[in-house]
């Protein structure tokens, strides 16, 4: 009953509807900087494509931090309760990790921003 | 002769045929438009089914004249002509009849790859929603967000498309036994 016209026509579709979702409800892209706030001014800029560790002062003490293919994250921190850590990895345009207890801060820059404005 | 200031307009057999199926395309598009629906712009489109049949039993100009019939004619009856439903449907419906044209002259050259009623219903739904889901971005509601509903959108698309294409395809075998044993539709 089907003939080979049909089958082409359900293969295109089978390739579109993947396509469409991968590509419009896909991750954002990733940003390009991080942007790095000790208790809200900014101490550094830095882009995501140069690997390093960075330690910041804080209101507590240390915290390092580690840039790695395109993304960043807390190593360790002089806070109690390790949240900044536990968060792992950040890497699209918009995302925040925050240590409260250090006033320590890291936002993406670039990409495609997830939220306007966060408040804490 | 006709009387002086009348002017009679012969019709063909194939007026009548279109009239035919235009009236049947409109009368389910109406029956359709009662229905409610879950989302904006998400529709069964039997009207539709119609079209595929006349598309495959008499080729693609009458196809386009009962869609394009459909479109007017269904907005006039239920109220909607130039509003922007009426201008998604249109634009929906041109989309749709413009792959199936490109599909249909296509395939005869080529007529190994020529497509049955299930292709060419899933292939018209298809560019029904994008034509339509275009218009509706371009007109209605120009934000990116509207994009988000694409992929669920022309998901659903595929859907009826292969729903309508089984209708078409019992539709077009009735109607070429009811030719072949010498009644006329």
């Amino acid at each position: 009953m089907l003939r080979r016209g049909d089958y082409l026509i359900f293969l295109a579709t089978l390739l579109l509807l993947p396509w469409l979702y991968f590509t419009l409800w896909g991750d954002q892209r990733a940003g390009e900087y991080a942007q790095i706030l000790v208790g809200g001014d900014q101490q550094a800029l830095v882009s995501l494509h140069q690997p390093q560790t960075i330690e910041v002062a804080g209101a507590l003490g240390l915290s390092i931090l580690e840039i790695l293919d395109g993304k960043i994250r807390f190593i360790t921190s002089a806070c109690q309760g390790k949240q900044c850590i536990h968060r792992g990895w950040i890497n699209l345009g918009g995302e925040v990790v925050s240590c409260l207890p250090n006033q320590v801060s890291i936002a993406i820059l670039g990409g495609e921003q997830r939220f306007d404005a966060i408040n804490f | 002769m006709s009387e002086p200031g009348y002017r009679q307009i012969l019709t063909q057999p194939r007026d009548h045929r279109i009239a035919w199926w235009a009236a049947l395309a409109i009368t389910i598009h109406i029956v359709e438009s009662a229905l409610p629906s879950p989302i904006p712009g998400l529709k069964l489109g039997l009207a539709n089914v119609v079209v595929i049949a006349v598309l495959i039993l008499y080729g693609w100009r009458d196809a386009l004249w009962v869609a394009l019939l459909r479109v007017l004619v269904g907005s006039l009856l239920i109220g909607t002509f130039l509003t922007p439903t009426f201008i998604l449907s249109l634009t929906g419906a041109v989309a749709s009849m413009l792959a199936l044209g490109v599909t249909y002259y296509f395939s005869r050259m080529l007529p190994n790859w020529a497509p049955g009623a299930l292709g060419y219903s899933v292939l018209a739904a298809q560019a029904h929603m994008l034509g339509q889901f275009t218009a509706a971005y371009l007109l209605l509601i120009p934000h990116p967000a509207l994009f988000k509903l694409l992929p669920v959108l022309m998901t659903a698309a595929l859907v009826f498309g292969v729903i309508s294409g089984m209708i078409a395809a019992a539709m077009i075998d009735k109607v070429e036994k009811r030719a072949h044993s010498g009644t006329s539709g």
